[in-house]
């Protein structure tokens, strides 16, 4: 068995890895994946303490793994716009830097 | 790299040395972390009847993915001059 400070540690890390793309990459599809890196950071954490919490209560909860299941669901849709985004971008403005696709700024 | 990227990056960085802290600060309880089994899962995924677990939000999930699949689809699709 991994102790729970294993998986909170490697789930920090997770997020910090994505959040460091997310803020410092440029390619749309690089910040789309570093997204779906904190998104499974934050997956992990539902896995392990609903397992955490059936561990140290007697009866079993197995809510968390199912609303992880909900969560890559989800995520998968948003990848779903979000690529069809960026490839309608790519389309009309033939690049996908994030800097440069300022049509939304005020 | 940017001078802003160094700047992001150690920022990140002292976030993960102060996650990483707080989770080691804490006394956690032992207990078996193996106690779920893919059935116990399974039931509250779908239950027992179409009304019990989580059988509704499982349907309305994959009809947002079917939505959003076709969404993606309409949103790519090329446009005709």
């Amino acid at each position: 068995m991994i102790p729970i400070e294993y998986w909170l540690v490697f789930s920090s890390l997770l997020f910090v890895v994505g959040a460091y793309g997310v803020l410092t990459r440029r390619n749309a599809i690089v910040v789309l994946m570093c997204i779906e890196i904190m998104l499974n950071a934050a997956n992990v954490n539902l896995v392990m303490f609903s397992s955490y919490h059936s561990a140290l209560h007697i009866s079993v909860d197995p809510s968390g793994q199912a609303f992880a299941l909900f969560s890559i669901a989800i995520a998968a849709a948003e990848v779903a716009v979000g690529l069809a985004i960026i490839l309608s971008v790519y389309r009309r403005y033939q690049t996908v830097d994030v800097d440069k696709i300022n049509i939304l700024r005020w | 790299m940017r001078r802003g990227d160094v700047l992001k990056g150690a920022f990140l960085v002292l976030l993960a040395l102060l996650l990483v802290l707080v989770v080691t600060g804490v006394d956690w309880p032992d207990g078996d972390m193996d106690a779920i089994s893919n059935d116990d899962v399974s039931r509250a995924m779908l239950g027992d009847e179409w009304t019990s677990g989580y059988s509704l939000v499982v349907f309305m999930i994959g009809l947002l993915l079917l939505v959003a699949i076709l969404g993606g689809v309409f949103l790519a699709k090329e446009e005709r001059e």
